[in-house]
Order: structure tokens, then sequence, then C-alpha cells
């Protein structure tokens, strides 16, 4: 017991243990706060009545061989469309609306030449946020109107030119067709490139966990100096490596369920989409990218604390700490947003070298190869991961002082 | 080595806080061991800077510094290993109840968990409070009991030399006597040496065998109470050090 390190880590962890208030914070808060966010935006949304006015100028119908087209049903599917999403149709002009559709005079013979073509004019409110989701929705039923139209007219000139003619072959002479391969060449499934982002969603989820362990460590040591104990525990024969290694190791705890919290509040957050649009995303989770995303967590929480504790030892300041932890949590961020969109792997030399340094790079690794069931890639990216955080906690015994923790101002 | 008749012995010591803070200027003192040994003096005289250097805290500039037959800066580890030290205004884990205060400080010293129960309950002893308070969180202690329960914790650890920086600053009447009864008690029982420093001339004079009065860095005198008062012509110590310092701040 003396000289090892469970003083410490035993001291530390009944102290948490009793700081209700805080863990019921960062458990609650992450855990509350993603759901909630994904319901409010969908109930918002819902709440959320646009002003559309479809004006049809040109009503009737016309023939194109033998196919007959009608301007009354295309605004019918037009006003259909946008009431599907919540508007409120109207078919005169008014003042303010979010969105306006015209059917122009002759836009049936522009429609229905060989020479010309048809406009539909669509103007929208400048700001409005539903304008662009009714555009959306008119652009789906404008996009399936067009193309029996123009299927129309290949089977007419068809017809004209007495050959037979398939309408696909002249409107989509070329198709392609795409296969998604995993890292050893073999296909992989839709589904499982959905994993793959959900691992990289995950692996931004990271950003969030961080903060709660670091503060937790600042006031583990600049605290304990505050609240004056830490002077006499300084006296006592305790090595200052157990002191560095079971604050580390106390405050990662904090980290984990932050973690954990943040990604049941990240599963919740999607479960609502899952509900609303019948996507079942909890099928993509794996308990091996569940495993990944919680080592690679507690990995990015442990980086962190090393990270900051060299320069809270040293400055033993609350607000170089504060300052200092802003820096890590924008590298953090950085990093995880990058992961978002861009391959590490893949960047060009200089700035992947740099990535390559930063622990975070390597949490993100983990969660991408092992969803891509590299497991011995995953492992080297933990590796890496642990020898920067023993390098930088080795850092934090070596710059221990006794001194500059005494006298250095809060 | 260990073994001679001293437990402090400082030759000579400087310590500076940057360039301009001058906080001692060449002190030299020997404690003999076994005996209650004390630092007097005014606010900002180097007395609590003393302490830590000799609770292997601070570094000093210049001079040379041994404990219980160790070198410091070098042999701090082996200095930790055999003093206990209480800083002023010392405080508890406020989360922890009394008992586990005691334990945690007994955990880095004893070898296993029996021996921490022991030691801790050696603590509880010392810190005289009722079974029921010891299991209270330490937030919900008095100041008094707050003490009572760091002296505790400095002295129960078996350490060779006790140091004490201030132990009855701030506290009330009873609280401060009670705090001086278990320091006198244990240095009795114990035959350990107690270094303590104070700005309170009558405990001083209660319970300290020899004295250094120290001012604005410097030694200004040592020796026994008694001999002290009687070296100034002064009917107590606190006339004793403001006729030796020879100034009012």
């Amino acid at each position: 017991m003396k000289g090892s390190l469970y003083p410490v880590v035993w001291k530390e962890l009944r102290d948490m243990a009793r700081d209700i208030k805080t863990l019921v914070a960062i458990s609650l808060l992450p855990l509350l706060m993603m759901p909630l966010m994904g319901v409010t935006s969908i109930y918002v949304q819902t709440l959320q009545q646009g002003v559309a006015v479809v004006i049809n100028e040109d009503p009737g119908t016309l023939t194109i061989g033998n196919a007959t087209f009608s301007t009354n049903d295309l605004a019918n599917s037009i006003v259909a469309a946008l009431k599907s999403k919540g508007f409120r149709v109207l078919n005169h002009s008014v003042r303010s609306y979010d969105i306006m559709i015209i059917i122009p005079k002759g836009f049936r013979a522009n429609l229905s030449s060989f020479t010309k073509v048809a406009l539909i004019k669509i103007v929208k409110s400048v700001g409005s946020a539903k304008s662009n989701e009714g555009e959306n929705a008119v652009q789906s039923v404008l996009g399936s109107f067009a193309r029996k139209v123009a299927e129309a007219k290949v089977r007419y000139l068809g017809v004209l030119a007495g050959k037979p003619v398939t309408p696909d072959s002249v409107l989509n002479p070329i198709v392609y067709t795409t296969v998604l391969v995993g890292p050893s060449g073999t296909a992989v499934s839709v589904e499982e490139s959905f994993r793959v982002m959900l691992g990289r969603i995950l692996a931004f989820s990271l950003v969030f966990v961080t903060t709660p362990s670091i503060a937790y460590i600042t006031d583990s040591v600049v605290g304990e100096k505050e609240r004056k104990t830490f002077e006499a525990l300084l006296a006592t024969p305790v090595p200052r490596w157990s002191l560095v290694i079971g604050k580390t190791l106390s405050a990662s705890v904090i980290g984990l369920i932050t973690g954990l919290a943040d990604a049941v509040g990240l599963l919740l957050f999607f479960a609502l989409p899952s509900m609303t649009y019948g996507v079942n995303l909890f099928s993509l989770l794996t308990p091996g990218l569940m495993a990944a995303h919680v080592s690679a967590v507690y990995l990015s929480v442990l980086a962190s604390l090393a990270l900051i504790l060299p320069i809270v030892i040293r400055s033993g300041s609350y607000r170089v700490a504060q300052a200092f932890s802003l820096a890590i949590i924008s590298v953090a961020s950085v990093v995880f947003f990058i992961s978002l969109y861009a391959d590490i792997n893949a960047l060009t030399p200089p700035l992947r070298y740099v990535l390559y340094v930063i622990p975070y790079s390597h949490a993100v690794g983990m969660i991408k190869q092992s969803v891509l069931g590299e497991a011995s890639q995953a492992a080297i990216h933990a590796l890496v991961i642990i020898a920067e955080i023993g390098v930088l906690l080795a850092l934090a015994v070596k710059l221990f002082s006794e001194e500059k923790i005494i006298y250095s101002k809060t | 080595m260990p073994g001679n008749g001293y437990a402090i012995r400082l030759e000579g010591v400087v310590k500076t806080f940057g360039r301009k803070v001058r906080a001692l200027k060449g002190i030299s003192f020997t404690v003999p061991k076994g005996v209650i040994y004390g630092i007097l003096g005014p606010n900002g005289a180097g007395k609590t800077t003393t302490l830590r250097i000799i609770a292997t805290l601070v570094r000093h500039d210049e001079g040379v510094v041994e404990v219980l037959g160790h070198r410091l800066p070098e042999e701090r580890a082996e200095v930790r290993e055999r003093i206990s030290y209480l800083p002023e205004d010392a405080g508890l884990y406020h989360r922890l109840t009394g008992w586990e205060n005691l334990l945690y400080f007994a955990m880095i010293y004893a070898d296993d968990m029996e021996s921490a129960k022991e030691m801790a309950a050696r603590g509880a002893e010392l810190a005289r409070l009722p079974e029921r308070d010891l299991h209270r969180k330490a937030s919900e202690y008095s100041k008094g009991m707050s003490r009572r329960v760091a002296l505790a914790r400095a002295l129960m650890v078996g350490a060779d030399l006790v140091l004490l920086d201030e132990p009855t600053s701030g506290l009330d009447v009873f609280s401060a006597y009670t705090i001086r009864k278990t320091i006198k008690e244990f240095a009795i029982r114990s035959g350990t040496t107690v270094l303590m420093s104070s700005h309170n001339m009558l405990e001083v004079e209660e319970l300290c065998d020899r004295v250094i009065l120290i001012n604005k860095g410097t030694i200004v005198a040592e020796g026994e109470p008694e001999e002290l008062k009687r070296r100034a012509n002064a009917s107590n110590l606190e006339e004793a050090f403001i006729k030796l310092v020879g100034e009012f701040d």
C-alpha cells in the first residue's frame, strides 16, 4: 500500500462518489439534452406552417403522340406535395408567402414543342426556413412530370422515325453501378457504409466528453491547493507518479461516465429520426462498434487529461487551466470535425503528420478501423494514443514542483 | 548520518522569491532530538518558509539543511518517510468523513490496510472526536474539529519529526487549548521532536522547550523561553521579543 497508487485512487474515487450533484449533472445533461434537441427540432418543424401559392395560368391539357398531360393534374400534384410538408396552399397571390409556383401562360405550347422548353416559375421568400423544403417537394413533382413528358416525346419521335425506341436508352444512355468495398476488397453493404458514417458521428461526439473531466482534474489539483489539503499531502511520502496517475485515472472515470451518457444521448437523438423516417439506425450498432467507441472515448479522455495535467501542475491556476483546456478542446473539435469529412490517412504529408501527433486523430482511427473490421489497425491506433498518454504523464511527473504548486496564484 | 544528536540543522540558509523578496537571509539553528522547538515571529518573518524548506516543499537557494541526518533537497524522499507536516490552516477533504481523512493519510504511511486502520484509530484518539462525529463528513465540522483531525493526521503516523505551522491560528480559546494539550501530551508520551511556528508568544512559552525568535528572515535570538526572558529582562516572551527585536513594525 505504501508507495502505491491505491491510497490516491481510493481517496479520489470516494471523493468523486460523494459529489452526487456533479455526477448527476454530467450524466443527465448529455443524456437529456441530445434527445431533447431531437424532439424539439422535429416538433418545431411540425409546428411550422408555411404558406405556398400555386397559380396555374395555363390550365388545360396537351397531347404528345398518344399521351395526354394536364397542367391541372400537375398543379394538383404540386399542391398535394406541399400540403404533405405542412404548407397551407393558396391558389391566388397574397402579400406574404414562403414559396410561390407559377405555371405561366404558354406552358403547354412550349411543353408540347420539340424546339422549346417549358418554364415553371418558383419564387422563394428570402429568409424563409420553409421555402427550401417546399422547393424540394416541388422539384420532386416536376422531375417526375418532366420524365413522363420526355418519355412520351421519345416514343413519339420513334413512331415518326419508324424505328423501335426504348425511352430509357435515349434519356439514360449510360448507367453506372457503384459497389462499396472494404479494406480487403470485398463488397460491403450500404448498411455497413452507414455504420462507418455512424462511427464518424460517434467520434465527433467525443468533443463533448473532454470538458467535464478536464474541469475535474483541474479542480483536483488547483482545488485541493485552494482547500488547503495539498500542502500536507505533498510533505508525505506519497510518490509523485501516484498522485499524477491516481488523479488522472480517477478523473477519467468522470470522462467515461460522460462518454457513456453522451453515447446513449446520441443514440436517443438518432432514435427519433429512426422512428420518424422509418430508418432503423440501431441495427447499425454492433457490439464491436460500441466497444470501439467506448475505448476511443476513454482514451480520448485520458489523452485530454494527460495534455492538461502538466499545465495545471506547472501553473496551479484555474485561469491558465481554463485557457489551455479551451485550446485542447478546440484542437479536439478540429480533429473530430475533419474526421467527419476527410480521411486523415489520405491527407497530404505535412498536415497528415501534424494530425498523427494529436492523440484524437488516433481515437478517430480506432473507431474507423474497427467499423471496417481492421482490428489490428485499430489496435495500432490505440497503442499510439496510449504511448502519447504515457509520455505526457511522464512529463507531468517530471514537471511536478511542490514549490510552484504552493506559491502559484489560483 | 541519522543518529546524530539533532533532528534539524540549518546553516546559513537563504531563500529568495523572485528578485526582490529575500524571505530568509542566512538563518542557522539546530533542533535537538526529542524537544518541542518553537519558531516565533510576526507575520512575514519567514516562519512558514523555514518550515516548508524542512518539510521538503521548498528548495533553499544557499546554505545547508539537514533533517534527521538527511541532506535536503537531495534526500527528500528519505525525509518525507520520517516527517509529518501540518500547514497553517490545513484543510480536510470535506466530502470524506473525519475517519476517512485519517485513513487516507494512514494508507500513505502504512504497509497494509490493517496497519493503516490501526494508525487511523490512533489518529481518532488524538482527534478526541466522539465516534458519531468521526463518521460525519468533514464539511459538517467546526473549525476546531477540523483542526483537531488535521493535527491528529500529522501526529498519528509515527513520524520522527512533526512540523506544525501555526497550529492554533484562528481558533477560539477552547479549541486552541485542546490543540495545545494534545501536542504537549503527544510529545511527552512519544518523545517525538516537534518543530512548531507561532506568532502567539504565550503559546510558545507554554509549549516549547527551546525557541528561536525570527524577524524579517533573520534569527534575532535563540534559547529556552526563560533564558530569553532573562536576557531581555522581560516578564513574558512577548515583551522579550519586542525588546530583542528592538522595533515595532
